[in-house]
């Protein structure tokens, strides 16, 4: 579950995100679309607690984010848009890592260290150092990394960014497991496919706000507004011109 | 189109602009007075006459030397050879040799800069205190302080080049090995030469006229050193001898010119091929040391919580599997092991009491500023070396003073012994019996330390570790505040205007602590010279004096590193 009221983010005279409010329930895979500087990751750095919201509320999971950062932190798994490791960790021990960090019980860690392996075909590379691998491979690892204290709700920014095919199917998998397995999931992406294919629900923002809200099954009476393709929604929405 | 330049015109910009320009300025005023007050002290107090002077002078230049050959060896290594960035630029329409130079100079200027300032305050309170003329400072700074630092840096960088060519055909590891060894050798083959102790009871036969030269006890392996050419250069223009000034300062400049060519035709003959080498040896890592299945591995269990565990393992990995963090720390291991030894065994006969005073302080400083180096080198970047995947820590349910306090503790537990190591061995002289050969046909006999010298040296040793604790509380926390997740390098971390200021505030706070310290040395050896009462009070305000303001300095050090840590990622 996440909620997001009235949250906004400045940087100075600044706005990058406006008056942003956002209800994900449980089990939900949510899709975050919106142009590039729209404030997508800003939104998703508050809601990962790597940016402290200028105005707002942030609850996951009946936790605030600002007031019991460690309780909400607890309940999610967050990938970045850049999967950025410790260059001389192999794979494996940066999935170790994660899950020391998660408090997790090494013979709870283990079993589960392998589970997102196999979950991720991370196991022929896994014990080479990450400094090694490509962005792909760094990719997955960051997944695995997020899924190994099974998440109630996952947080991902872009997350095919670098990824071959192979990999993305890979991805895309594993994230349909972790939603059939219950965990709430808010994906930022700019690939509109992927959006349509996976998720409950849309959300668009630009400009800092958001313009679109609405569900899959919706989004079709949208789409027939224009040529029936969900590009031409978004580029419609998201037009430099657009009154808002 | 490699110099980076950033205009940054914000307020907190601006305020961290002026903070630096008053540190850097108060620091540049301190190392001006401080100088002329050693100067005074040393000629006038002590009179230990021009000659001797200098020559500790050029001693002091030798370990200067030695410190900016290894700084630029390791920065070399790291940026030639280890830098990502190398790989764009040597797939870029510009030579080897163009690269190799410019990454070269930028090395030499970057890591530098502070020591030109603080030699150029040294030499004007040293030339205060001489009356010189203007002309001095000029010749000083761009005819000898300049020549001998890049003369270092290319004898660094020739070193490393054949080193490098080396390591095609023999184990890395060994190489390190064997530089280090060399090293070590050079410095207790320099000290051995040149006999500091000899040198000043030779000189002393002939006081009060120890102003005189005595170049007849130089020997000529010690004539053919740079740092021996500064100190006579220095030593002439104090006497009027500008001849002698004009001849050493030629032969700086000739040499340290005739070695940069050296470097660059060495460097465009093998920096590309040792480049391509340096790739094969990437896995250079502790790979016997990897250790699986024991205590460190991830896998493993521990009577840690699993937080603390995984960050300690983390910290423990990448520090032995990143070169430039084990070498460099191997190279400053047996540097303050050939010290300590050195010092261990010291044994000079010295009659006033002011003079052993001098001795003794000069050697707690020293052991403090080894502490410091090793603080500044490995403290400081521990936050940044975080890096881009600082995410992986402030997303996770783990606050940021928990992850503060494990990296803190980490050095600080680690420095701490070392500084208690270091202080007893360096205070064996006075703390045990100490054997005297006497003339034949005595026996050689054993002398007790006078109790007062015994009280401080424990003294020392209780001390010791509350200044340790400070100066890695400084590094650590400053470090914090001047995090660059950026940088991956973290010589370059270590050698940041961050880390500059940082370095000039644990300097100022040694000198004070220097300040402080020089009343008891010399109330104790005052005390064991006239068998007078030890006045316990003065020990007992000095500790406090001590010890309250480092507690301060440590308490805000750890509250702007926490801080720090809780801004926007």
């Amino acid at each position: 579950m996440i909620e997001l009221k009235i949250l906004t983010k400045k940087f100075g005279s600044f706005v990058a995100v406006d008056d942003v409010s956002l209800s994900i329930p449980s089990g939900e895979f949510f899709g975050f679309l919106g142009p590039n500087g729209a404030g997508k990751t800003t939104t998703i750095k508050m809601m990962t607690g790597l940016f402290k919201p200028t105005s707002g509320q942030i609850t996951i999971n009946g936790f605030d984010v600002v007031k019991q950062p460690l309780e909400a932190k607890s309940t999610f798994g967050y990938i970045p848009d850049h999967p950025y490791l410790y260059d001389k960790l192999t794979g494996r021990e940066f999935i170790y890592y994660m899950g020391g960090l998660y408090k997790m019980e090494k013979n709870d860690l283990k079993e589960n260290v392998e589970r997102v392996i196999d979950l991720l075909e991370l196991a022929s590379w896994v014990d080479k150092k990450t400094e090694d691998y490509s962005q792909g491979m760094r990719q997955r690892v960051t997944f695995a990394a997020a899924f190994v204290h099974k998440p109630k709700t996952v947080i991902i920014d872009e997350p095919m960014v670098g990824l071959d095919p192979r990999s993305a199917r890979i991805v895309k998998d594993s994230l349909k497991q972790q939603a059939k397995d219950g965990a709430s999931i808010f994906m930022s992406t700019h690939i509109l496919e992927m959006a349509e294919e996976l998720c409950d629900r849309i959300g668009i923002i630009n400009k800092s706000k958001i313009i679109f809200l609405d569900t899959r099954e919706n989004l079709h009476l949208h789409k027939i507004k224009y040529d029936g393709n969900l590009e031409s929604v978004f580029l419609e929405l998201t037009k430099e011109d657009k009154e808002l | 189109m490699f110099w980076k330049v950033s205009f940054k015109q914000d307020f907190g910009t601006a305020i961290r602009n002026i903070g630096s320009f008053i540190v850097f300025g108060s620091f540049a005023v301190g190392a001006f007075y401080f100088s002329n007050f050693v100067t005074a002290y040393l000629l006038e107090n002590v009179k230990i006459g021009l000659f001797l002077f200098h020559r500790f002078i050029g001693m002091l230049l030798f370990v200067f030397f030695i410190t900016i050959n290894l700084g630029n060896m390791v920065v070399s290594f790291s940026t030639l050879y280890r830098s990502p960035e190398m790989s764009f630029l040597l797939s870029s329409p510009v030579s080897f040799l163009n690269i190799f130079i410019i990454k070269f100079l930028d090395n030499f200027f970057y890591s530098s800069g502070t020591l030109f300032m603080v030699g150029f305050s040294v030499l004007l309170g040293y030339g205060s205190y001489f009356d010189l003329p203007w002309h001095f400072y000029l010749v000083m700074m761009f005819g000898v302080l300049v020549p001998f630092m890049f003369l270092a840096a290319c004898v660094a960088v020739i070193v490393l080049l054949v080193l490098m060519k080396l390591a095609a055909k023999i184990n890395f590891r060994l190489l390190a090995a064997g530089i280090v060894l060399v090293y070590i050798s050079q410095i207790y083959f320099y000290f051995k030469v040149s006999s500091p102790v000899h040198l000043v009871q030779e000189v002393m036969k002939y006081y009060p006229n120890v102003d005189l030269y005595f170049g007849m006890l130089d020997p000529l392996a010690i004539k053919l050193l740079p740092n021996f050419w500064v100190s006579e250069i220095m030593y002439f223009y104090v006497t009027n001898n500008f001849l002698s000034v004009v001849q050493y300062t030629s032969l700086l400049i000739l040499s340290t010119a005739g070695l940069f060519v050296v470097a660059l035709a060495v460097a465009n003959g093998v920096f590309y091929s040792t480049w391509i080498t340096s790739l094969s040896i990437k896995s250079l890592t502790v790979r016997s040391l990897e250790l699986k299945n024991t205590f460190f591995s991830f896998g493993k269990r521990s009577w840690f919580s699993p937080q603390t565990e995984v960050l300690l393992k983390k910290e423990l990995w990448q520090f032995l599997r990143e070169p430039s963090q084990w070498i460099h720390f191997s190279v400053m291991m047996a540097l303050l092991i050939v010290f300590l030894m050195s010092v261990s065994s010291l044994s000079i006969k010295l009659e006033s009491p002011e003079l052993k005073a001098v001795v003794y302080l000069v050697v707690f400083v020293f052991n403090i500023f080894l502490i410091n180096s090793i603080a500044l080198r490995f403290g400081f970047p521990m936050v940044s070396l975080e890096g881009n995947a600082y995410w992986s820590i402030r997303s996770a349910p783990i606050s940021a003073s928990t992850m503060y306090w494990i990296k803190f503790s980490s050095v600080m537990i680690f420095l701490v012994v070392l500084s208690i190591v270091i202080a007893w061995l360096s205070n064996i002289p006075y703390l045990y019996a100490q054997k005297v050969i006497n003339q034949f046909p005595l026996p050689s006999s054993f002398v007790e330390p006078h109790p007062s010298i015994k009280i401080l040296a424990y003294y020392s040793i209780i001390v010791t570790p509350i200044i340790t604790a400070t100066l890695v509380s400084i590094n650590v926390g400053l470090g914090s505040v001047y995090s660059n997740f950026i940088e991956k390098n973290p010589i370059r971390i270590a050698s940041s205007q961050g880390a500059t200021m940082t370095f000039l505030l644990s300097v100022v706070y040694l000198v004070i602590i220097l300040g402080v310290y020089y009343l008891p040395t010399t109330m104790m050896f005052v005390s064991a010279s006239k068998n007078s009462v030890v006045n316990w009070s003065i020990l007992s305000i000095v500790f406090l004096i001590i010890t309250v303001p480092s507690f301060f300095i440590i308490g805000i050090s750890h509250l702007l590193g926490i801080r720090s840590l809780r801004r926007d990622y």
